[in-house]
């Protein structure tokens, strides 16, 4: 598959001044509530439009948060101090690593913050792409740090080679794996050349792999940085509850690095940031491999009829390894999610340089897509049944 | 709060370099960083390890009751509905809190931001209005948090030490802000207690901003409810009225949900947004955002508690009183009390007796303990505690 190229190199030097100056930088949070007065008015709205699990944590984790709160709530006017241990105990028990070995966040976006603050700098830069997951772009420009920004290859996948060039005396690149907004994953080969090209090049550099959607990836030949991190103490895998978990909104993730790098990250990372309810649902999520199967299942399914209807209608999409697929509809990304949110259906938000005409759409539920590719095809025009 | 990166920092001398002696660096660094790696704090684990079940725990100035019944319920009923959905895409979202909160002070969803805690205030204080040249001025012992962030930053810290009162110093303060970034009045003051009158924070406002307008002022009100001397009020009406004053409150103290993770700043609308900007995305969870709008719906329970926090607190007093040991004026939910010894000392004599005070607070920490105040029945327990150890 082929998509016209539209990479890109831009260095982005934002003065140390800007944080200072009340300079006003967009946030994804800073979006008007998609609730709409309309959309409330309905039954129901898809929301296909922020990457979560329509299922959620599931009922063994939910009652597990209920008996330990149980029966007035006192317990939840105590820090998690003690409960924390468990957490990191069973992340590190599930990786088979140390406790040491693991570092928790709000969400995994707090670890990927603590990450830039810490291995980047005005004169140190942070390598990423463009469009990828924007917290650490973000977070480098307010803190004043250099970014530098590269283009997708014309698969729509991070650009290896063109990243491992621009790593050389950066403080650290960012690498999205499975890579968000283009749903893409690269096989262990490829990413592992790109790393191992990077280390060697440029021996002060970190790298910072974000699988977020790592559970949804069906492509065998991926595979997790995470024992590569745990040998190596300058790679970071960070990881979050937010998506196959079902617990975005229990704010929860973690990073798994060599304890040497742990010891560093802990520097610079705001501790207590977690919540007894995120904390004790994480614990029994993150051992339930079960059910991670049956949710990365069942969202493939989804995930293949929705494409399969797209592809049906005329609309290439890349090869989704991710809850959500990347879609060339041929029309601006505004008016396509405009026209959804007219028929109850949400999906995503722009991106650069992508917008024109390509959409982000989450997976819901297959009886979600079943709905919403009705809207899909009205907004598209297209004849529906047909596609179907 | 934050415990951990407290005991963290001081634990290796990143913080008060001046006051740790070398020997708790060398002994308990290394182990200090261990513990803290794995999620738990020096004392907690030092403390925590020796309790069995019934211990009682009046050492984190939590509140022993949790938050109240219209609290508990919405986080219920928040568990029925989506914890897979991002706090944009739940109600109450984390929008509708914000809405609440301003609209309990008359202010708009602009005057508010929140945190994972209101220990992220702190620290995006810190961040947003200190830099190598603009100071942090903070009250000496205080809280530590945003003096952390500053100290790892490379940002200079200014500290002023309490009056003989162990309240802050409004009138040293004040003198110590003139080209500061940042001056931080933790009202009432954690770890002493005391409160700063309203009458003083206003001068001290006044002061500070004809002196050094560019100040930022960041009042942690993080006790607030506890207050009972009328002298207090909040300075969130202030903040509002004026430039560079902002205001920080927690939910884990009378709120009593510590575990929710969950706190606010508010003031006026151009300091906020520069505070924004450092915000965590998501930085509230569901639940805690559901609980919250509820607990601030529910004010009389806020009054329970506090009567509650004030009969075990005066029985407290009394305790100590009775055993020579005085405690500063408390309008919190914990004492500052002069037990004449090391704190650590007192402190590991409880815990043999399953009990768990506070840790230390250099540079008081030869002479002065902080008891956080539990139920009336749990500091009936630990008083025959307290008459044992201090006898």
């Amino acid at each position: 598959m082929s998509f016209s190229r539209r990479a890109f190199v831009k260095t982005l030097g934002v003065g140390g001044a800007a944080a200072l100056s009340g300079a006003y930088i967009p946030r994804a949070y800073d979006l008007p509530s998609f609730w709409t007065p309309t959309l409330l008015a309905q039954e129901g709205p898809l929301l296909l439009h922020n990457n979560e699990n329509p299922l959620g944590p599931g009922d063994r984790v939910l009652n597990a948060i209920r008996e330990h709160i149980a029966p007035d709530g006192a317990p939840v006017g105590r820090y998690p101090f003690q409960l924390m241990r468990n957490l990191v105990g069973a992340i590190a028990q599930r990786f088979e690593v140390q406790p040491g070995n693991v570092i928790v966040g709000t969400g995994s976006t707090q670890v990927l913050r603590t990450a830039v603050m810490r291995y980047t700098s005005s004169s140190k830069p942070l390598v990423t792409a463009t469009p990828t997951y924007e917290e650490c772009t973000q977070y480098a420009q307010l803190l004043g740090h250099a970014v530098v920004e590269i283009g997708l290859n014309d698969r729509l996948m991070l650009d290896l080679d063109e990243m491992a060039e621009a790593a050389k005396g950066a403080g650290m690149v960012f690498l999205n794996n499975p890579n968000n907004p283009t749903a893409t994953v690269y096989p262990a080969d490829e990413i592992n050349g790109c790393i191992d090209k990077i280390l060697t090049a440029s021996p002060d550099t970190r790298i910072l792999v974000d699988e977020a959607y790592h559970d949804y990836v069906t492509d065998p030949r991926h595979e997790t940085q995470i024992p590569h991190a745990v040998q190596n103490n300058r790679i970071l895998a960070a990881r979050t509850f937010s998506k196959a978990h079902g617990m975005a909104g229990l704010r929860t993730g973690y990073g798994i690095a060599h304890e040497d790098m742990i010891g560093e990250l802990r520097e610079f990372h705001s501790g207590n940031t977690v919540n007894t309810p995120g904390v004790i649902a994480g614990s029994i999520s993150i051992l339930d491999v079960q059910r991670l199967n049956e949710e990365s299942a069942r969202n493939t399914e989804a995930r293949q009829y929705t494409i399969d209807w797209f592809k049906n209608a005329g609309f290439e999409a890349t090869d989704s390894q991710t809850n959500f697929i990347f879609v060339k509809t041929g029309m601006n990304a505004v008016e396509f999610r405009d026209g959804n949110r007219e028929n109850g259906v949400m999906v995503g938000r722009n991106f650069p340089p992508y917008e024109e005409e390509w959409a982000r759409i989450s997976i819901g539920t297959l009886e979600q897509m079943e709905q919403a590719t009705e809207s899909f095809a009205k907004v598209l025009r297209v004849n529906a049944t047909a596609a179907a | 709060m934050s415990l951990s990166r407290r005991a963290f920092f001081r634990n290796l001398g990143v913080d008060r370099a001046d006051s740790v002696s070398p020997n708790l660096i060398a002994s308990r660094g290394r182990e200090a960083l261990e513990l803290w790696r794995n999620g738990l704090n020096y004392e907690d684990e030092a403390q925590f390890t020796r309790m069995t079940e019934g211990a009682v725990v009046i050492s984190s100035n939590e509140n022993p009751l949790g938050p109240g019944p219209a609290a508990y319920q919405a986080l219920l009923d928040g568990l029925d509905q989506q914890a897979g959905r991002y706090p944009t895409n739940f109600r109450p979202s984390h929008r509708d809190l914000m809405q609440t909160i301003a609209s309990k002070y008359g202010a708009r969803p602009e005057n508010v931001t929140l945190g994972t805690g209101s220990g992220e205030i702190l620290e995006n204080g810190a961040l947003a209005f200190t830099s190598p040249d603009k100071a942090l001025v903070t009250a000496d012992p205080s809280y530590l948090q945003a003096v952390g962030v500053a100290r790892r930053q490379g940002h200079p810290v200014r500290t002023v030490p309490l009056d003989a009162n162990l309240r802050l110093d409004s009138e040293a303060i004040a003198r110590a802000a003139n080209g500061a970034g940042l001056v931080f009045l933790c009202n009432p003051n954690n770890p002493s207690s005391t409160v700063m009158p309203a009458s003083d924070v206003e001068a001290l406002v006044a002061e500070v901003r004809r002196s050094s307008p560019d100040t930022r002022i960041l009042i942690d009100e993080a006790y607030h409810d506890y207050v009972t001397d009328p002298a207090h009020q909040t300075a969130i009406p202030l903040a509002l009225r004026t430039p560079n004053v902002f205001v920080a409150r927690t939910f884990s103290k009378a709120y009593g949900m510590a575990g929710l993770r969950l706190g606010y700043a508010i003031g006026q609308v151009e300091t906020i947004a520069t505070l924004a900007q450092w915000t965590h995305v998501f930085n509230s969870n569901n639940l805690a955002n559901a609980a919250a709008v509820a607990s601030l719906n529910d004010p009389q329970h806020l009054e329970q508690e506090r009567a509650r926090n004030k009969e075990a607190r005066d029985f407290t007093i009394g305790v100590f009183s009775d055993l020579g040991c005085e405690a500063a004026d408390s309008q919190t939910n914990f004492l500052f009390v002069n037990i004449g010894r090391p704190a650590a000392e007192f402190r590991n004599a409880c815990a043999e007796h399953n009990v768990a005070v506070g840790r230390d607070f250099p540079p008081m920490e030869k002479t002065h303990a902080r008891v956080s105040i539990g139920t009336i029945g749990e500091m009936r327990r630990a008083a025959e505690v307290f008459k044992q150890v201090l006898a």
